[in-house]
């Protein structure tokens, strides 16, 4: 396995109490393989990619990274460890440096870990500039002269040019519109045919999840509340909240009539979490037990894993 | 096709203009559109291509200057907003037409509490005094499904979803005939879209409203609208029913729209390793320099010297189904 994450957690501090932004999540991915995260704004799927990668620290559990455990590393080797994992953020218009060109944005982390002698550092912008398709004369330009789809080409670039073995990609094509979310979408599923990334695919979109994971884990409130291939959570979603999640996608078919499942009210406080299961209280089967023993995760299926006390019971 | 009597609003040739330091920026470029009584009617299209600006002239809100109605009619049942006085165009705002605004966020004022914000409209429009407009506030709020106990609450006490009904429910205050709703969900989480898609359906039934539903988001209009409009750069590529436009989609960026969406059945058939989207090549053209011919024939698969000669004219293709293309029906289109 190339990362492992075991029991891994991360609460804030806040005035209210701790916030329980990630609560006991593992997982593993391998290489040429792609881990879709789905879940609410709120769900802790971004905290989660951003410990992984050392941009926060863990509160608690393991991280392991080639086997080797990462929990817990020095300065030195976190910077080397960075090379191997990098991140493709959401917004395109706040991630880059407006003051810094395309190739300026590019060079960056060549400069930094000298893994490039500086004579060849031009050779190796131009060629990350072609596999991410940026033409070459926009070499020079600055952030602010491009649209969202190259943009995000520069962020894909940035993260590519240390050719890296895991990348987090946290909602890489949330802010676009659909044509160009497509060319960016083929770009990641090319890219990863072709160098073998692992990427951990962090969206709120259930229809792109499907189309680039091999897996996908369903978060809520901090915790994986279910875990499958993909094409199997799609089929016999298990869990509650997975099952409301997958029936509230609009489909763009006028034939297509499904009974919708509307979940009770919204997402609860993450800060100070009541015992027991998390989703009892917009479940529509919640029994008096949900809300005093905390479902584990159960295999009910090869490689399907569902925190829910009945899961099996609605199985039908 | 909606009898004539029946027309609540009636776009006729609307152009607007923004001027900006690049250049005369072409938004809406003669667009033709009508809305019939409880009807809901989708424009779609992608970032830029004039949606809100459509909407936005309806309610003369377009900011002038830099924006600028050039040419067209807004006819509201008969008579030409366009050429309505202000105080006269107060008293349609917020009464008979009505707007939602995407982001629920910035669009409440954070000093009022929320039952002022919609008692407000009330006051203004139906001259009712505070503490009836309080009465027909509450009932508002039950009507989205808040508790009218939350009256005196504020903005920041409630959750985007409930934000989003707030704003909705201002729009509603005084039973608008028309409700124009600018991406109402896209801030919104999908189980959260869920329940308000749900709720503006139900009102829609018991209300009677019409709604212009804007949205980038085709399985939205699959689920809400009765019509749908394509926009472009500007201008409606193909316009008709919804199940016109879905089912015999003609025009080559309809086409593309649909292409790009990941497909969930095709994901379940395909072969991981398989897996590409079909992605419309190239970008929108430059709103400052738009070509006298079709606008999508520089990204169109199916372009041809013809395409680029003169502006291209939206044809019937039957029953009312408009399609602004001389080469459709595409060519391939039955595989």
């Amino acid at each position: 396995m190339l990362l492992e994450v075991e029991n891994l957690k991360k609460y804030f501090q806040t005035p209210g109490g701790n916030l329980h932004a990630v609560d006991g999540v593992s997982f593993a991915i391998d290489t040429g393989k792609t881990l879709g995260v789905v879940g609410e704004s709120g769900c802790g799927k971004s905290t989660l990619g951003r410990v992984i990668l050392h941009l926060l620290e863990p509160t608690g559990g393991k991280i392991l990274f080639e086997g080797e455990d990462i929990t817990n590393v020095g300065k030195k080797k976190l910077k080397e460890l960075q090379r191997s994992m990098q991140i493709i953020f959401q917004d395109p218009f706040s991630s880059l440096n407006p003051r810094m060109t395309v190739s300026e944005t590019i060079r960056e982390p060549l400069l930094i870990t000298k893994l490039v002698p500086k004579d060849q550092i031009d050779r190796k912008v131009k060629e990350m500039m072609d596999t991410v398709g940026l033409a070459q004369r926009l070499v020079n330009s600055y952030p602010h002269e491009l649209d969202g789809g190259r943009r995000q080409r520069i962020g894909v670039a940035r993260a590519l040019v240390l050719n890296p073995k895991f990348i987090v990609c946290d909602e890489p094509v949330s802010a676009l519109d659909v044509s160009i979310q497509a060319q960016i979408i083929n770009l990641l599923l090319d890219l990863q045919k072709e160098r073998g990334f692992a990427y951990l695919f962090i969206t709120h979109d259930l229809s792109v999840v499907k189309y680039v994971s091999h897996d996908i884990c369903v978060m809520y409130l901090g915790q994986l509340v279910e875990k499958s291939p993909a094409a199997e959570l799609f089929r016999r979603p298990a869990h509650p909240y997975t099952q409301a999640l997958l029936s509230a996608i609009p489909v763009p078919d006028v034939d297509h009539r499904q009974e919708r499942i509307l979940l009770k009210g919204e997402l609860s406080s993450p800060i100070n979490p009541k015992p027991g299961c998390r989703f009892a209280a917009r479940c529509n089967f919640a029994k008096p037990e949900c809300s005093k023993k905390e479902p584990e995760l159960k295999e009910i299926a090869p490689g399907h894993l569902v925190a829910c006390h009945f899961a099996e019971n609605k199985q039908a | 096709m909606k009898k004539e009597s029946e027309i609540l609003l009636q776009i006729r040739d609307l152009s607007v203009e923004y001027q900006t330091e690049d250049g005369i920026v072409k938004a809406v470029n003669g667009i033709d559109l009508n809305v019939g009584k409880g009807e809901t009617v989708g424009l779609v299209g992608e970032t830029g291509a004039g949606k809100t600006t459509v909407a936005l002239s309806i309610l003369r809100l377009i900011p002038d200057p830099p924006g600028r109605i050039v040419r067209g009619e807004i006819l509201w049942k008969g008579k030409d907003l366009l050429k309505e006085s202000i105080p006269e165009m107060q008293k349609i705002r917020g009464d008979h037409i009505s707007m939602i605004f995407q982001d629920p966020m910035t669009a409440l004022n954070p000093v009022h509490t929320i039952g002022e914000q919609i008692a407000e409209s009330v006051i203004l429009h139906q001259n009712l005094h505070k503490k009836e407009a309080e009465e027909a506030a509450k009932k508002t709020l039950e009507l989205v499904g808040i508790p009218k106990e939350r009256y005196f609450d504020y903005p920041h006490q409630f959750s985007g979803g409930m934000k989003q009904r707030v704003v909705i429910a201002i729009a509603l205050a005084c039973n608008p005939e028309l409700l124009i709703a600018d991406e109402p969900t896209t801030a919104l989480d999908v189980t959260i879209q869920a329940q308000i898609l749900e709720m503006m359906n139900q009102l829609k039934r018991d209300l009677g409203m019409s709604v212009i539903m804007i949205t980038h988001d085709l399985g939205i209009v699959a689920e809400m609208c009765d019509r749908v409009a394509v926009v472009y750069a500007g201008q409606i590529v193909e316009w008709g029913t919804t199940r016109q436009v879905f089912k015999n989609t003609y025009h080559p960026y309809t086409l593309g729209l649909f292409g790009s969406l990941p497909d969930m059945k095709a994901a379940d058939e395909q072969d991981f390793d398989e897996r590409r989207l079909k992605p419309i090549s190239g970008m929108m053209p430059d709103p400052t320099k738009l070509p006298d011919w079709c606008h999508f024939a520089e990204r169109c698969p199916y372009r041809t010297d013809e395409c680029e000669k003169d502006p291209i004219p939206l044809r019937d293709f039957g029953d009312g189904h408009l399609v602004r293309c001389r080469r459709c029906p595409v060519p391939g289109k039955e595989e």
